[in-house]
């Protein structure tokens, strides 16, 4: 790996510096776990390699649902303080073997639900470049600390934009991959038709360069796909013939006008380097939030179903002679938060006898058409690529959006069909609206990650991401 | 609509306490949510479609066949006693209060 993450020295350095930085951000609120003495094993480990891998001493965070065999695991949520996995995610096996070095357990909202990392057991993530505002959300704490320059390379997951979304908000580049590149053994599952580990990067160059050493078949995990690690491309150098959708979509007349200006100069870029730019329609787009938010609180009930002081958590029971499901009861009401308990609440209706059919069987059906949608813009003479705004607006406030679900749902507008199909997608910065950034999302077909990736580094090259976009 | 009583009846489902507190603000909530996601019920064309099958048509099936599972520690590893291929536990009664 180039870029800022291939310059590392040795990991005995890379441990020392990493340690002071992760100090110096202590109050973003971004990591659950990290110490000094864990940092220098794994400096101590990647020094006595004997070859260099291609994250040689790169330092990099996990979000907390990423198992580890040496820290705890606790999903940002009460049920699972002090858990500590018996085993590693296979990610985390590829990433050492890769020369990288486990640096910290990244905050999360509660079992990854959420869009702005409020609904952390262990407080609320800042945003690095103003407090009063969120990062985004599942995966923010691993957002904040690549945009704080603590990492240069972080791991989140995605079930429905947790990564594109705080990328975005960060102003970091964030790669989610086709469902079934990269393994989840070792995710704590959410939503399992959904879930995706994903890739932050502050340059495009570095999220390519883990998600090439992450990816690729692992038997562990019976939804990876049997295709070797990603391979990447060398850049574009014109994008003549390279067609672009802009689904009209997500480009509604009242977008935020720091969101619009962002999006007509990197539409402009593209231009100017050769792509023809077509409109188009994804119809049933606008279905996605409602069908991704019975669809995840479904799989979500059956999942978080083990969570019950016997199989994990710490037991708690009321009246104190109560029996088993007394134990069951009062272990998931005091372990989970406002949030878990709402989606487990809204799964276990939407599945419940008499509606599965109005509301499970419909969102599925629902589910097919939107990935259907992405199928006939893809199709042999559509576009290569579709490119939308990554969210509405720009970061918002913290508390804004906390009474009521649905507004903090709608965050993620632009972002939950894509994870709807399983496709590959990013956010990558493209400007700043009063200081706060914004991302452009680029959408590609099944395992087209290398051209997406590819095409992300040319309108990087020509995009200044921290420029101002309005006067 | 979801009321207060619903509500008791799907934490009981979902083995979740809920105080009495608690009800009333998320049995609005949950009452939100509900209508929100009910938005599919102006999706035109949506009973004819079939049901969506997760991930591209490469994700594979497992062949079935009951194999060991492929555990990436061997229990011996992870368990406190194990011999012969067997979890060693306290003797019944040995945990209990005299």
């Amino acid at each position: 790996m180039s870029g800022e993450a291939g310059k590392r020295g040795s990991g005995a350095a890379t441990a020392l510096e990493t340690g002071a930085r992760l100090a110096k951000a202590e109050p973003l609120n971004a990591v659950l776990n990290w110490s000094q003495d864990a940092l220098d094993a794994e400096g101590t480990r990647v020094d006595a390699m004997t070859t260099r891998g291609p994250l040689h001493a790169v330092p990099i965070a996990l979000k907390d649902n990423i198992v580890t065999a040496e820290q705890p695991s606790t999903c940002g949520s009460r049920i699972l303080e002090g858990y500590t996995s018996p085993f590693n995610a296979t990610v985390v096996n590829r990433l050492r073997a890769a020369g990288a070095m486990i640096a910290a357990k990244a905050n999360m909202d509660e079992f990854a639900m959420g869009s702005s990392t409020e609904h952390s057991a262990y407080g609320r993530v800042k945003h690095p470049l103003d407090p009063s505002r969120v990062p985004g959300g599942s995966s923010g704490g691993s957002a904040a600390l690549v945009a704080a320059g603590v990492v240069p390379v972080a791991l989140g997951s995605e079930t429905g934009g947790s990564v594109r979304q705080p990328a975005s908000f960060c102003g970091v580049v964030g790669v989610k991959p086709s469902y079934g590149r990269v393994s989840r053994y070792g995710l704590v599952a959410f939503g399992s038709s959904l879930d995706c580990i994903s890739v932050f990067g502050r340059t495009v160059e570095d999220a390519t360069g883990v998600l090439s050493v992450i990816s690729g078949h692992d038997p562990l995990e019976a939804t990876s796909v049997d295709q070797a690690p990603m391979i990447p491309e060398t850049g574009f150098k014109s994008l003549k013939g390279i067609r672009i959708g802009l689904p009209r979509e997500y480009f509604p007349p009242d977008l935020h006008p720091g969101v619009r200006a962002a999006t007509d100069r990197s539409i402009a870029a593209l231009k100017a380097l050769g792509a023809e730019v077509r409109d188009i329609s994804l119809p049933h787009s606008r279905f996605a939030v409602p069908t991704y938010y019975i669809l995840a609180p479904a799989e979500a009930a059956a999942n978080l179903a083990r969570f019950d002081g016997v199989r994990y958590g710490p037991r708690h029971i009321e009246p104190p002679d109560g029996d088993v499901r007394a134990l069951y009861q009062a272990t998931r009401g005091k372990g989970f938060g406002p949030e878990v308990r709402r989606r487990i609440l809204v799964g276990t209706y939407v599945l419940s006898a008499g509606y599965y059919d109005a509301y499970y069987g419909k969102a599925q059906r629902m589910r097919a058409l939107i990935a259907d949608d992405f199928t006939k813009a893809f199709a042999p003479r559509g576009v290569h690529f579709l490119f939308t705004p990554t969210t509405p607006t720009p970061a918002f406030v913290a508390g804004e959006k906390s009474e009521d679900p649905v507004a903090m749902y709608l965050a993620d507008i632009f972002v939950s069909a894509v994870s709807l199909a399983g496709l590959p997608a990013m956010s990558l910065p493209i400007g700043r609206d009063q200081g706060l950034p914004i991302g452009g999302q680029i959408i590609a077909p099944y395992f087209q990650e290398p051209r997406m990736l590819a095409l992300a580094a040319a309108l990087e090259s020509v995009v200044p991401g921290t420029a101002e976009v309005r006067s | 609509m979801i009321g207060k009583e619903e509500v008791i009846h799907i934490a009981k489902l979902a083995e979740l306490a809920v105080s009495d507190e608690e009800l009333p603000k998320l049995a609005e909530q949950l009452a939100r949510i509900v209508s929100f996601v009910e938005e599919l019920n102006q999706a035109p064309a949506g009973e004819t479609a079939p049901a969506y099958l997760a991930g591209p048509e490469m994700t594979p099936l497992r062949p079935d066949l009951v194999d060991p599972v492929p555990l990436s520690l061997s229990p011996a590893e992870i368990a406190p006693a194990f011999v012969d291929g067997f979890f060693v536990v306290p003797r019944l009664g040995a945990m209990e209060e005299a």
